[in-house]
């Protein structure tokens, strides 16, 4: 798992962060979101697939965080601890979201293909054309990854973005290792039959 | 004992060895076709890293402004719940106090009216009709004996009517 500071300088100072935080330092708080916050909200995003609701979501799951600092115990690291809030919070709008009939990944994702806050591709660099192709695979991306459940979405960005471990995933998720692996295995091959034109021709 | 698909995503993720992966991989019915799918699942986690890459957060800055405003927001509303509590808590109209408030105000009431009875009573009485009070009339010597009193106030008169004594009781006699 990759974290933006360096291993043990993060491990140690996190610790006392999170001390502090428990404390009720909210300084303390504010450099643990500073750490996290793109990552997170990178992660949410990927599951949502719009800005708007991802900025939201990531909002709602550091303030989560901040309201239950003091029930973390540092048996987990601070981000898989984070992370299991950051599930919870997108899993569960996911469903509610599933619930209201909405459906409307696809249309954030077409939205998205004429977004131009993109941060992916360098504007300098990419040709109109490059872009537009580029934006076309995102949005095919975004639409197989939308027809996934909730739960194998946050697995397979888990593993596949994140390179978490299977304990860490299964510790983010509140399930068993087994239960990652077979979600795994499930949200591959759906994504391998939905994406398999788009990889093996790049 | 893992699933199938458990030992598959495990293959797939290098994450078999040894024994464990020389019996899966034996297991497999079409190898060929299985290295092909091993493939085909790295190929698809190449072009996720590639093009769901971190995405960055435009506005960071206001991203951690408008949380600190929310912490802020929402430890204001717990400890002003917290003190609402604290008031519901100390609201003087407690059962206990209700009850302890019922019973002195009974007592009060009840010494002010014995009180006020008392203050009454004596100065309106008459001597006669509280020494008549007094000496009993014996129903084994007087067994019909009746005694009423009629008075005026305003007058500050007071007659006593007697019936049927057999004989004035021994103590009854006007100072």
């Amino acid at each position: 798992m990759q974290t933006e500071a360096t291993p043990a300088q993060a491990d140690v100072s996190e610790l006392d962060l999170v001390r502090r935080c428990q404390a009720g330092d909210t300084e303390a708080f504010d450099e643990l979101v500073t750490r996290y916050r793109t990552r997170v909200f990178s992660m949410i995003y990927n599951m949502v697939h719009s800005e708007q609701d991802a900025w939201d979501l990531a909002q709602d799951s550091f303030l989560k965080a901040w309201k239950s600092i003091k029930r973390f115990r540092g048996r987990s690291s601070f981000y898989t601890w984070i992370y299991r809030i950051v599930m919870n919070v997108t899993i569960d709008w996911l469903r509610k979201k599933h619930v209201k009939g909405a459906g409307t990944e696809f249309d954030d994702a077409i939205q998205l293909r004429i977004d131009p806050a993109s941060k992916t591709v360098p504007k300098t660099e990419a040709l109109p054309y490059e872009m537009m192709e580029r934006d076309e695979i995102r949005a095919r991306i975004e639409q197989a990854i939308a027809q996934l459940s909730p739960e194998q979405r946050a697995v397979v960005l888990m593993k596949e973005l994140e390179d978490m471990q299977y304990h860490e995933i299964a510790e983010a998720l509140g399930c068993s290792i087994g239960t990652v692996m077979s979600r795994l295995f499930y949200a591959r091959k759906k994504l391998q039959t939905l994406l398999r034109d788009v990889y093996e021709n790049i | 004992m893992k699933t199938f698909e458990e030992k598959w995503t495990a293959w797939v993720d290098g994450q078999l060895s040894g024994r464990e992966l020389a019996e899966f991989e034996a297991s497999l019915p079409d190898k060929a076709g299985s290295e092909a799918e091993k493939q085909s699942a790295r190929k698809l986690r190449q072009l996720l890293r590639n093009e769901l890459s971190l995405r960055t957060l435009t506005n960071e800055e206001f991203f951690s402004h408008q949380l600190r405003e929310r912490i802020a927001q929402e430890s204001g509303e717990a400890r002003r719940t917290s003190a609402g509590r604290g008031s519901e808590t100390s609201t003087w109209w407690t059962i206990p106090r209700l009850l302890w408030t019922g019973t002195v105000s009974i007592a009060v009431f009840v010494i002010c009216t014995v009180l006020v009875m008392h203050e009454k009573n004596p100065s309106e009485e008459s001597q006669y009709l509280t020494q008549i009070l007094n000496a009993r009339v014996d129903p084994v010597v007087s067994p019909n004996a009746t005694v009423s009193m009629f008075e005026v106030k305003q007058d500050r008169v007071t007659v006593l009517w007697t019936e049927g004594l057999q004989s004035l009781p021994a103590d009854y006699a006007a100072k």
